[in-house]
Protein backbone atom coordinates (compact mmCIF):
# COMPACT_ATOMS: atom_id res chain seq x y z
CA UNK A 1 0.00 0.00 0.00
CA UNK A 2 1.53 3.23 -1.01
CA UNK A 3 0.07 6.43 1.14
CA UNK A 4 0.35 10.20 0.56
CA UNK A 5 -0.15 11.96 4.10
CA UNK A 6 -0.69 15.86 3.95
CA UNK A 7 0.66 17.91 7.02
CA UNK A 8 -0.86 21.17 7.63
CA UNK A 9 -1.71 21.42 11.66
CA UNK A 10 0.36 24.88 11.78
CA UNK A 11 3.48 26.16 11.16
CA UNK A 12 4.65 23.25 8.69
CA UNK A 13 3.21 22.15 5.34
CA UNK A 14 4.34 18.26 4.72
CA UNK A 15 4.08 15.77 2.20
CA UNK A 16 5.12 12.33 2.43
CA UNK A 17 4.56 8.85 1.01
CA UNK A 18 5.06 5.53 3.26
CA UNK A 19 4.66 2.37 1.99
CA UNK A 20 3.35 -0.56 4.01
CA UNK A 21 3.89 -4.00 3.40
CA UNK A 22 2.27 -6.04 6.11
CA UNK A 23 3.06 -4.08 9.26
CA UNK A 24 5.79 -2.16 8.07
CA UNK A 25 6.18 1.17 7.02
CA UNK A 26 8.51 2.28 4.76
CA UNK A 27 9.05 6.23 4.58
CA UNK A 28 9.78 7.14 0.72
CA UNK A 29 9.89 10.64 0.92
CA UNK A 30 8.94 13.46 3.74
CA UNK A 31 9.59 17.15 2.07
CA UNK A 32 8.74 20.37 4.50
CA UNK A 33 8.69 23.49 4.04
CA UNK A 34 8.27 25.34 7.65
CA UNK A 35 6.62 28.96 7.78
CA UNK A 36 8.73 31.50 9.49
CA UNK A 37 7.51 34.68 11.25
CA UNK A 38 9.30 37.50 11.48
CA UNK A 39 11.45 37.41 15.09
CA UNK A 40 9.36 38.51 18.18
CA UNK A 41 6.41 37.06 16.53
CA UNK A 42 4.43 33.90 16.65
CA UNK A 43 2.28 31.99 13.76
CA UNK A 44 -0.28 34.47 11.93
CA UNK A 45 -2.78 31.65 11.09
CA UNK A 46 -3.38 33.82 7.84
CA UNK A 47 -0.06 34.51 6.56
CA UNK A 48 0.75 30.67 7.92
CA UNK A 49 -2.22 29.39 5.58
CA UNK A 50 -0.84 31.91 2.63
CA UNK A 51 2.66 30.28 2.94
CA UNK A 52 0.76 26.48 2.75
CA UNK A 53 -1.24 27.82 -0.22
CA UNK A 54 1.83 29.31 -2.32
CA UNK A 55 4.24 26.03 -1.33
CA UNK A 56 1.74 23.50 -1.77
CA UNK A 57 2.13 21.96 -5.29
CA UNK A 58 6.18 22.36 -5.05
CA UNK A 59 5.82 20.37 -2.07
CA UNK A 60 3.70 17.42 -3.11
CA UNK A 61 5.36 17.17 -6.45
CA UNK A 62 9.41 17.25 -4.52
CA UNK A 63 7.93 14.46 -2.44
CA UNK A 64 6.63 12.37 -5.61
CA UNK A 65 9.49 12.70 -7.27
CA UNK A 66 11.82 11.38 -4.26
CA UNK A 67 9.56 8.86 -3.31
CA UNK A 68 9.68 8.23 -7.49
CA UNK A 69 6.42 7.45 -8.07
CA UNK A 70 3.23 8.85 -9.76
CA UNK A 71 0.18 10.16 -7.87
CA UNK A 72 -1.48 7.33 -10.19
CA UNK A 73 0.36 4.62 -7.95
CA UNK A 74 -1.20 5.88 -4.79
CA UNK A 75 -3.89 4.10 -2.93
CA UNK A 76 -4.63 6.34 -0.85
CA UNK A 77 -4.36 9.91 0.43
CA UNK A 78 -4.29 11.65 3.91
CA UNK A 79 -4.43 14.56 5.94
CA UNK A 80 -4.17 16.35 9.07
CA UNK A 81 -7.84 17.17 9.78
CA UNK A 82 -7.84 18.85 13.20
CA UNK A 83 -6.03 19.59 16.21
CA UNK A 84 -4.95 22.88 14.51
CA UNK A 85 -5.28 26.26 13.10
CA UNK A 86 -8.50 26.54 10.75
CA UNK A 87 -7.09 28.31 7.87
CA UNK A 88 -3.74 26.19 8.07
CA UNK A 89 -6.03 22.72 8.44
CA UNK A 90 -8.30 23.26 5.25
CA UNK A 91 -5.15 24.07 2.81
CA UNK A 92 -3.90 20.28 3.79
CA UNK A 93 -7.79 18.93 3.39
CA UNK A 94 -8.64 20.89 -0.05
CA UNK A 95 -5.21 19.27 -1.34
CA UNK A 96 -6.35 15.94 -0.24
CA UNK A 97 -9.88 16.33 -1.99
CA UNK A 98 -8.45 17.48 -4.79
CA UNK A 99 -6.38 14.45 -5.37
CA UNK A 100 -8.88 12.38 -4.20
CA UNK A 101 -11.62 13.60 -6.58
CA UNK A 102 -10.20 13.93 -10.03
CA UNK A 103 -7.29 10.52 -9.35
CA UNK A 104 -10.39 8.49 -7.59
CA UNK A 105 -8.72 7.66 -4.54
CA UNK A 106 -9.55 6.64 -1.32
CA UNK A 107 -9.36 9.75 1.31
CA UNK A 108 -8.56 9.61 5.15
CA UNK A 109 -9.10 12.39 7.68
CA UNK A 110 -6.67 11.93 10.82
CA UNK A 111 -6.01 13.26 14.22
CA UNK A 112 -2.34 15.08 13.81
CA UNK A 113 -1.67 13.87 17.89
CA UNK A 114 -2.10 10.43 16.92
CA UNK A 115 0.13 10.75 13.89
CA UNK A 116 2.91 11.85 16.42
CA UNK A 117 2.04 8.77 18.63
CA UNK A 118 2.12 6.16 16.26
CA UNK A 119 5.22 7.22 14.23
CA UNK A 120 6.66 7.44 17.03
CA UNK A 121 5.82 3.53 17.61
CA UNK A 122 6.78 2.42 13.82
CA UNK A 123 9.96 4.07 13.96
CA UNK A 124 11.73 3.22 17.43
CA UNK A 125 9.30 -0.52 17.51
CA UNK A 126 7.79 1.06 20.66
CA UNK A 127 4.63 -1.81 21.63
CA UNK A 128 2.82 -0.81 24.66
CA UNK A 129 4.56 2.75 26.19
CA UNK A 130 3.28 5.23 28.18
CA UNK A 131 3.92 7.98 25.67
CA UNK A 132 4.68 11.77 26.42
CA UNK A 133 3.31 14.13 23.84
CA UNK A 134 5.81 17.80 24.08
CA UNK A 135 4.53 19.94 21.24
CA UNK A 136 3.31 23.75 20.49
CA UNK A 137 0.24 21.88 20.75
CA UNK A 138 0.22 19.19 23.15
CA UNK A 139 1.76 18.33 26.63
CA UNK A 140 0.20 15.16 26.88
CA UNK A 141 0.95 12.19 29.07
CA UNK A 142 -1.57 8.74 27.18
CA UNK A 143 -1.77 5.29 27.62
CA UNK A 144 -3.64 3.02 25.27
CA UNK A 145 -6.53 1.20 26.83
CA UNK A 146 -9.64 -0.42 25.52
CA UNK A 147 -9.46 1.21 21.83
CA UNK A 148 -8.19 4.70 23.00
CA UNK A 149 -5.62 6.74 24.07
CA UNK A 150 -6.38 7.89 27.46
CA UNK A 151 -4.94 10.90 28.84
CA UNK A 152 -3.27 10.34 32.32
CA UNK A 153 -2.06 14.03 32.46
CA UNK A 154 -1.80 16.95 30.71
CA UNK A 155 -1.36 20.97 30.73
CA UNK A 156 -4.06 22.34 32.53
CA UNK A 157 -3.03 25.55 30.57
CA UNK A 158 -0.51 26.46 28.00
CA UNK A 159 1.71 24.07 26.52
CA UNK A 160 5.60 23.37 27.03
CA UNK A 161 6.02 24.46 23.66
CA UNK A 162 4.04 27.44 23.99
CA UNK A 163 5.80 28.48 27.25
CA UNK A 164 9.38 27.77 25.73
CA UNK A 165 8.09 29.91 22.10
CA UNK A 166 6.74 33.00 24.25
CA UNK A 167 9.42 33.39 26.40
CA UNK A 168 11.65 33.37 23.37
CA UNK A 169 9.68 35.68 22.15
CA UNK A 170 9.09 37.92 24.79
CA UNK A 171 13.26 38.03 24.45
CA UNK A 172 12.81 39.24 20.60
CA UNK A 173 13.49 35.30 19.04
CA UNK A 174 12.17 34.13 15.94
CA UNK A 175 9.79 30.93 16.70
CA UNK A 176 10.23 28.10 16.94
CA UNK A 177 11.95 29.36 20.40
CA UNK A 178 13.16 26.20 22.11
CA UNK A 179 16.72 25.64 20.27
CA UNK A 180 17.95 29.39 21.33
CA UNK A 181 16.93 28.27 24.90
CA UNK A 182 18.08 25.46 25.21
CA UNK A 183 21.97 26.76 24.07
CA UNK A 184 21.26 29.55 26.27
CA UNK A 185 20.15 27.91 28.57
CA UNK A 186 23.63 25.33 28.24
CA UNK A 187 25.54 28.05 29.65
CA UNK A 188 24.11 28.55 32.70
CA UNK A 189 23.95 27.06 35.82
CA UNK A 190 22.51 29.90 37.99
CA UNK A 191 19.10 28.43 39.54
CA UNK A 192 16.60 31.15 40.11
CA UNK A 193 13.50 30.15 42.26
CA UNK A 194 10.73 29.82 39.82
CA UNK A 195 7.17 28.54 40.73
CA UNK A 196 6.45 24.88 40.24
CA UNK A 197 3.20 23.74 39.89
CA UNK A 198 2.01 19.97 39.55
CA UNK A 199 -1.80 19.01 40.70
CA UNK A 200 -1.69 15.16 40.66
CA UNK A 201 -0.77 14.10 37.13
CA UNK A 202 -1.41 17.47 35.61
CA UNK A 203 0.98 20.89 35.40
CA UNK A 204 0.04 23.79 34.84
CA UNK A 205 2.64 26.61 32.93
CA UNK A 206 1.04 29.98 33.45
CA UNK A 207 2.33 31.14 36.52
CA UNK A 208 5.98 29.49 35.80
CA UNK A 209 5.38 32.16 32.21
CA UNK A 210 5.02 35.37 34.22
CA UNK A 211 7.66 34.42 36.87
CA UNK A 212 10.44 33.89 34.12
CA UNK A 213 9.45 36.89 32.31
CA UNK A 214 10.05 38.64 36.02
CA UNK A 215 13.22 37.23 35.85
CA UNK A 216 14.93 37.87 32.79
CA UNK A 217 16.51 41.32 33.97
CA UNK A 218 19.08 38.70 36.01
CA UNK A 219 20.14 37.46 32.65
CA UNK A 220 18.92 35.40 29.92
CA UNK A 221 21.24 33.03 30.66
CA UNK A 222 20.17 32.32 34.16
CA UNK A 223 16.30 32.49 32.67
CA UNK A 224 16.11 30.20 30.33
CA UNK A 225 17.96 27.39 32.35
CA UNK A 226 15.71 28.51 35.42
CA UNK A 227 12.95 28.20 33.28
CA UNK A 228 13.97 24.77 31.40
CA UNK A 229 14.93 22.65 34.92
CA UNK A 230 12.08 23.73 36.36
CA UNK A 231 9.71 23.24 33.45
CA UNK A 232 11.19 19.89 32.99
CA UNK A 233 11.14 18.84 36.73
CA UNK A 234 7.51 19.26 37.08
CA UNK A 235 6.75 17.19 33.59
CA UNK A 236 9.28 14.55 34.97
CA UNK A 237 7.61 13.95 38.15
CA UNK A 238 3.79 14.00 35.90
CA UNK A 239 6.06 11.35 33.89
CA UNK A 240 6.62 9.13 36.88
CA UNK A 241 3.37 9.76 38.23
CA UNK A 242 1.94 8.42 35.44
CA UNK A 243 4.46 5.35 35.19
CA UNK A 244 3.76 4.37 38.79
CA UNK A 245 0.41 4.64 38.35
CA UNK A 246 -0.21 2.73 35.21
CA UNK A 247 2.88 0.19 35.59
CA UNK A 248 3.72 0.56 31.87
CA UNK A 249 7.31 -0.60 30.87
CA UNK A 250 7.82 1.20 28.13
CA UNK A 251 7.96 5.46 27.73
CA UNK A 252 7.82 6.62 23.99
CA UNK A 253 8.64 10.81 24.02
CA UNK A 254 7.40 12.40 20.73
CA UNK A 255 6.63 15.52 19.40
CA UNK A 256 8.77 18.79 18.64
CA UNK A 257 9.70 19.14 22.12
CA UNK A 258 11.41 15.99 22.24
CA UNK A 259 14.08 17.43 20.43
CA UNK A 260 15.62 18.91 23.36
CA UNK A 261 18.76 17.23 25.02
CA UNK A 262 18.20 18.17 28.88
CA UNK A 263 14.45 17.22 28.64
CA UNK A 264 15.45 13.99 27.11
CA UNK A 265 18.00 13.54 29.54
CA UNK A 266 15.73 13.93 32.33
CA UNK A 267 13.02 10.86 31.18
CA UNK A 268 16.36 8.82 30.35
CA UNK A 269 16.97 8.80 34.41
CA UNK A 270 13.21 8.55 35.29
CA UNK A 271 12.84 5.48 32.89
CA UNK A 272 16.39 4.08 34.70
CA UNK A 273 14.36 4.59 38.00
CA UNK A 274 11.48 2.42 37.01
CA UNK A 275 13.06 -0.03 34.92
CA UNK A 276 11.08 1.06 31.81
CA UNK A 277 12.59 1.17 28.24
CA UNK A 278 13.25 4.32 26.91
CA UNK A 279 12.27 5.31 23.25
CA UNK A 280 12.73 9.24 21.94
CA UNK A 281 11.02 9.54 18.53
CA UNK A 282 14.17 10.37 15.76
CA UNK A 283 15.00 14.09 15.82
CA UNK A 284 13.93 14.24 12.28
CA UNK A 285 10.39 12.52 12.53
CA UNK A 286 9.85 14.13 16.05
CA UNK A 287 8.12 16.91 15.21
CA UNK A 288 5.24 17.95 12.44
CA UNK A 289 5.67 15.68 9.77
CA UNK A 290 3.61 14.04 6.34
CA UNK A 291 4.86 10.69 7.83
CA UNK A 292 2.85 11.02 11.15
CA UNK A 293 -0.33 11.56 8.98
CA UNK A 294 0.72 9.01 6.25
CA UNK A 295 1.32 6.49 8.59
CA UNK A 296 -2.39 6.31 10.27
CA UNK A 297 -3.93 6.51 7.28
CA UNK A 298 -2.13 3.40 6.40
CA UNK A 299 -3.34 2.16 9.85
CA UNK A 300 -6.86 3.11 9.44
CA UNK A 301 -7.02 1.93 6.05
CA UNK A 302 -6.26 -1.46 7.19
CA UNK A 303 -9.80 -1.75 9.02
CA UNK A 304 -11.81 1.30 7.81
CA UNK A 305 -12.76 1.75 4.30
CA UNK A 306 -11.91 5.71 2.87
CA UNK A 307 -14.22 8.66 3.86
CA UNK A 308 -16.82 10.05 1.17
CA UNK A 309 -15.75 13.50 -0.13
CA UNK A 310 -18.81 15.35 1.96
CA UNK A 311 -17.57 14.01 4.63
CA UNK A 312 -13.89 15.05 5.20
CA UNK A 313 -13.90 17.71 7.64
CA UNK A 314 -11.20 19.90 9.49
CA UNK A 315 -11.71 20.26 13.06
CA UNK A 316 -9.74 22.59 15.23
CA UNK A 317 -10.48 21.08 18.20
CA UNK A 318 -10.49 17.66 18.52
CA UNK A 319 -9.09 15.84 21.06
CA UNK A 320 -7.00 12.74 20.51
CA UNK A 321 -8.58 10.92 23.34
CA UNK A 322 -12.29 11.14 21.68
CA UNK A 323 -10.41 8.92 18.25
CA UNK A 324 -11.54 5.52 18.79
CA UNK A 325 -8.60 3.27 17.58
CA UNK A 326 -10.17 0.17 14.98
CA UNK A 327 -6.54 -1.15 14.68
CA UNK B 1 18.38 1.86 64.78
CA UNK B 2 20.64 -1.16 63.61
CA UNK B 3 18.09 -3.67 63.90
CA UNK B 4 15.77 -1.15 62.25
CA UNK B 5 17.81 -0.75 59.01
CA UNK B 6 18.18 -4.88 58.39
CA UNK B 7 14.32 -4.94 57.97
CA UNK B 8 14.22 -2.24 55.78
CA UNK B 9 12.30 -3.51 52.96
CA UNK B 10 11.19 -2.16 49.81
CA UNK B 11 7.22 -1.66 48.72
CA UNK B 12 7.42 0.47 46.30
CA UNK B 13 8.98 2.70 44.31
CA UNK B 14 6.76 5.32 43.85
CA UNK B 15 6.89 8.35 41.64
CA UNK B 16 7.72 10.99 44.68
CA UNK B 17 9.12 8.56 47.18
CA UNK B 18 10.51 5.69 47.96
CA UNK B 19 8.08 3.70 50.61
CA UNK B 20 9.43 0.82 52.84
CA UNK B 21 7.93 -1.49 55.11
CA UNK B 22 9.69 -1.27 58.73
CA UNK B 23 9.65 -1.20 62.43
CA UNK B 24 9.21 1.90 64.78
CA UNK B 25 9.58 1.07 68.15
CA UNK B 26 8.26 -2.51 67.64
CA UNK B 27 5.18 -1.64 65.59
CA UNK B 28 5.23 -2.27 61.76
CA UNK B 29 5.66 1.04 60.06
CA UNK B 30 6.10 2.26 56.74
CA UNK B 31 9.03 4.55 56.20
CA UNK B 32 9.05 7.10 53.34
CA UNK B 33 11.89 8.45 51.66
CA UNK B 34 11.56 11.90 49.67
CA UNK B 35 14.79 11.09 48.03
CA UNK B 36 17.08 12.96 45.81
CA UNK B 37 16.26 13.14 42.29
CA UNK B 38 19.30 13.14 40.36
CA UNK B 39 17.61 14.69 37.36
CA UNK B 40 16.63 17.57 39.49
CA UNK B 41 18.15 20.74 40.00
CA UNK B 42 19.45 20.20 43.29
CA UNK B 43 18.18 24.04 44.63
CA UNK B 44 14.46 22.89 43.37
CA UNK B 45 14.94 19.50 44.58
CA UNK B 46 15.63 20.73 48.20
CA UNK B 47 12.58 22.78 48.66
CA UNK B 48 10.23 20.49 47.02
CA UNK B 49 11.13 17.35 49.44
CA UNK B 50 11.27 19.76 52.07
CA UNK B 51 8.05 21.21 51.80
CA UNK B 52 6.49 18.34 50.37
CA UNK B 53 7.81 16.41 53.85
CA UNK B 54 6.56 18.95 56.40
CA UNK B 55 3.40 19.12 54.65
CA UNK B 56 2.62 15.50 54.78
CA UNK B 57 3.16 15.40 58.56
CA UNK B 58 1.17 18.35 59.53
CA UNK B 59 -1.69 17.28 57.18
CA UNK B 60 -1.90 14.07 57.76
CA UNK B 61 -2.49 14.42 61.55
CA UNK B 62 -4.24 17.43 61.18
CA UNK B 63 -7.03 16.15 58.92
CA UNK B 64 -7.67 13.66 61.51
CA UNK B 65 -9.47 16.38 63.95
CA UNK B 66 -12.31 16.05 60.94
CA UNK B 67 -13.07 12.45 61.64
CA UNK B 68 -11.18 11.52 58.66
CA UNK B 69 -8.93 7.72 58.67
CA UNK B 70 -5.45 8.64 57.95
CA UNK B 71 -2.44 6.69 59.28
CA UNK B 72 -0.62 7.75 62.09
CA UNK B 73 2.79 9.61 61.88
CA UNK B 74 5.28 7.40 64.58
CA UNK B 75 8.00 9.98 63.14
CA UNK B 76 9.86 12.61 61.04
CA UNK B 77 13.26 13.29 60.03
CA UNK B 78 13.04 16.62 57.75
CA UNK B 79 16.92 17.07 56.97
CA UNK B 80 16.75 13.18 55.53
CA UNK B 81 13.30 14.02 54.34
CA UNK B 82 11.84 10.75 56.06
CA UNK B 83 8.32 10.11 57.48
CA UNK B 84 7.43 6.58 59.54
CA UNK B 85 3.72 5.93 58.95
CA UNK B 86 1.27 3.51 60.82
CA UNK B 87 1.27 0.75 58.49
CA UNK B 88 -2.24 0.16 57.40
CA UNK B 89 -3.13 -3.12 56.58
CA UNK B 90 -5.55 -3.77 53.35
CA UNK B 91 -5.54 -3.37 49.96
CA UNK B 92 -5.39 -0.51 47.17
CA UNK B 93 -9.31 0.58 46.29
CA UNK B 94 -7.42 0.68 42.54
CA UNK B 95 -7.25 -3.25 42.64
CA UNK B 96 -10.30 -3.74 44.10
CA UNK B 97 -12.94 -5.57 41.70
CA UNK B 98 -15.22 -3.26 39.45
CA UNK B 99 -18.26 -3.58 41.46
CA UNK B 100 -16.43 -2.76 44.68
CA UNK B 101 -14.44 0.22 43.32
CA UNK B 102 -18.04 1.57 42.50
CA UNK B 103 -19.49 1.28 45.82
CA UNK B 104 -16.23 2.57 47.75
CA UNK B 105 -16.15 5.46 45.66
CA UNK B 106 -19.52 7.06 47.73
CA UNK B 107 -16.96 6.62 50.49
CA UNK B 108 -14.03 8.07 48.91
CA UNK B 109 -16.92 11.02 48.32
CA UNK B 110 -17.54 11.06 51.72
CA UNK B 111 -13.95 11.94 52.73
CA UNK B 112 -13.30 14.29 49.92
CA UNK B 113 -16.07 16.25 51.17
CA UNK B 114 -15.30 16.27 54.47
CA UNK B 115 -12.04 17.64 53.63
CA UNK B 116 -13.02 20.28 51.20
CA UNK B 117 -15.89 21.78 54.02
CA UNK B 118 -13.05 21.99 56.20
CA UNK B 119 -10.80 23.91 53.98
CA UNK B 120 -8.36 21.60 52.23
CA UNK B 121 -7.59 20.35 49.09
CA UNK B 122 -5.74 16.78 48.40
CA UNK B 123 -3.66 17.58 45.39
CA UNK B 124 -3.15 14.24 44.42
CA UNK B 125 -6.88 11.88 44.51
CA UNK B 126 -5.83 8.69 42.53
CA UNK B 127 -7.97 5.47 43.45
CA UNK B 128 -4.05 4.24 44.65
CA UNK B 129 -4.50 6.92 47.24
CA UNK B 130 -6.54 4.71 49.33
CA UNK B 131 -6.82 1.51 51.05
CA UNK B 132 -9.93 -0.36 52.36
CA UNK B 133 -8.35 -2.15 55.37
CA UNK B 134 -11.45 -3.76 57.32
CA UNK B 135 -14.14 -1.78 55.90
CA UNK B 136 -12.83 1.26 56.81
CA UNK B 137 -11.42 3.51 53.93
CA UNK B 138 -8.30 5.10 54.77
CA UNK B 139 -6.54 7.51 52.61
CA UNK B 140 -2.74 8.68 52.34
CA UNK B 141 -0.64 10.64 50.84
CA UNK B 142 -0.91 13.97 51.66
CA UNK B 143 2.23 15.45 50.16
CA UNK B 144 0.71 18.00 47.47
CA UNK B 145 -2.30 18.93 50.44
CA UNK B 146 -2.94 22.18 51.41
CA UNK B 147 -5.12 24.48 53.35
CA UNK B 148 -7.46 26.63 50.48
CA UNK B 149 -11.06 27.56 50.66
CA UNK B 150 -11.18 28.36 46.39
CA UNK B 151 -13.39 26.86 44.68
CA UNK B 152 -10.94 26.63 42.34
CA UNK B 153 -8.72 24.30 44.41
CA UNK B 154 -11.31 22.10 45.37
CA UNK B 155 -12.39 21.74 41.76
CA UNK B 156 -8.84 20.96 41.03
CA UNK B 157 -9.58 18.01 43.39
CA UNK B 158 -12.67 16.74 42.06
CA UNK B 159 -11.15 16.85 37.90
CA UNK B 160 -8.15 14.97 39.01
CA UNK B 161 -10.28 11.95 40.69
CA UNK B 162 -12.43 12.40 37.14
CA UNK B 163 -9.06 11.76 35.29
CA UNK B 164 -8.33 9.03 36.95
CA UNK B 165 -11.35 7.19 36.48
CA UNK B 166 -11.59 8.35 32.99
CA UNK B 167 -8.17 6.94 32.40
CA UNK B 168 -7.34 3.42 34.86
CA UNK B 169 -10.98 2.51 35.43
CA UNK B 170 -12.30 3.25 31.80
CA UNK B 171 -15.77 0.40 32.30
CA UNK B 172 -17.32 1.82 35.13
CA UNK B 173 -16.50 5.69 34.78
CA UNK B 174 -19.92 7.10 34.73
CA UNK B 175 -21.31 4.80 37.69
CA UNK B 176 -17.82 5.09 40.09
CA UNK B 177 -18.45 9.29 39.07
CA UNK B 178 -21.96 9.48 40.22
CA UNK B 179 -21.28 7.41 43.34
CA UNK B 180 -18.53 9.74 44.20
CA UNK B 181 -20.61 12.46 43.47
CA UNK B 182 -23.00 11.20 45.90
CA UNK B 183 -20.81 10.77 48.48
CA UNK B 184 -19.35 14.05 47.85
CA UNK B 185 -22.82 15.98 48.11
CA UNK B 186 -24.14 14.21 51.27
CA UNK B 187 -20.84 16.11 52.74
CA UNK B 188 -20.98 19.32 50.65
CA UNK B 189 -24.49 19.82 50.20
CA UNK B 190 -26.36 20.43 46.86
CA UNK B 191 -25.64 23.70 46.45
CA UNK B 192 -22.05 23.57 46.94
CA UNK B 193 -21.79 20.25 45.06
CA UNK B 194 -23.13 21.88 41.85
CA UNK B 195 -21.06 25.53 42.42
CA UNK B 196 -17.95 23.02 42.07
CA UNK B 197 -18.68 21.16 39.52
CA UNK B 198 -19.68 23.82 37.16
CA UNK B 199 -15.46 24.78 38.28
CA UNK B 200 -14.91 21.82 36.98
CA UNK B 201 -16.15 22.31 33.68
CA UNK B 202 -14.59 25.52 33.75
CA UNK B 203 -11.55 23.68 34.48
CA UNK B 204 -12.08 21.31 31.52
CA UNK B 205 -12.65 23.92 28.34
CA UNK B 206 -9.89 25.72 30.09
CA UNK B 207 -7.98 22.64 28.64
CA UNK B 208 -6.45 22.22 25.21
CA UNK B 209 -9.23 21.55 22.07
CA UNK B 210 -11.46 21.12 24.80
CA UNK B 211 -14.82 20.09 22.69
CA UNK B 212 -16.71 22.00 25.13
CA UNK B 213 -16.10 24.93 23.84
Amino acid sequence: MLCLGIESTAHTFSCAVIEKKGKNGKILSDIRKIYRPPEGEGIHPREASRHHAENSPQVLSDCLEKADVKITDLDMVSYAAGPGLGPCLRIGAVVARSLASYYGIPVYPVNHALGHIELGKMLTGAKDPLVLLVSGGHTMILAFLGKKWRVFGETLDITLGQLLDQIGRHAGFASPCGPKIEELASKSSNYEPLPYVVKGNDVSFSGLFSATKQIMPKGLETACFSLQETAFSMIGEAVERALSFTGKKEFLVVGGVAANKRLSEILQSICKRHNCKFFVSPKEYAGDCGSQISWVGLLESSKKTGTKLENTFVRQSWRIDSVEIPY
Amino acid sequence: MEILVILLKLVKKGAEADIYLTSWNGRKSILKIRKRKEYRNQILDNRIRTLRTVREAKMISEVKSFGISTPLVYFIDQKKFEIYLQFIEGRLVRDLSNKMIIKTCEKIGKIVGTLHKNGVMHGDLTTSNFILSRNKLVILDFGLAQRTERIEDHAIDLRLFKEVLNSAHVEIVTKAWLSFLRGYGKIMGNQKKEQILSQVLVIEKRGRYASVV
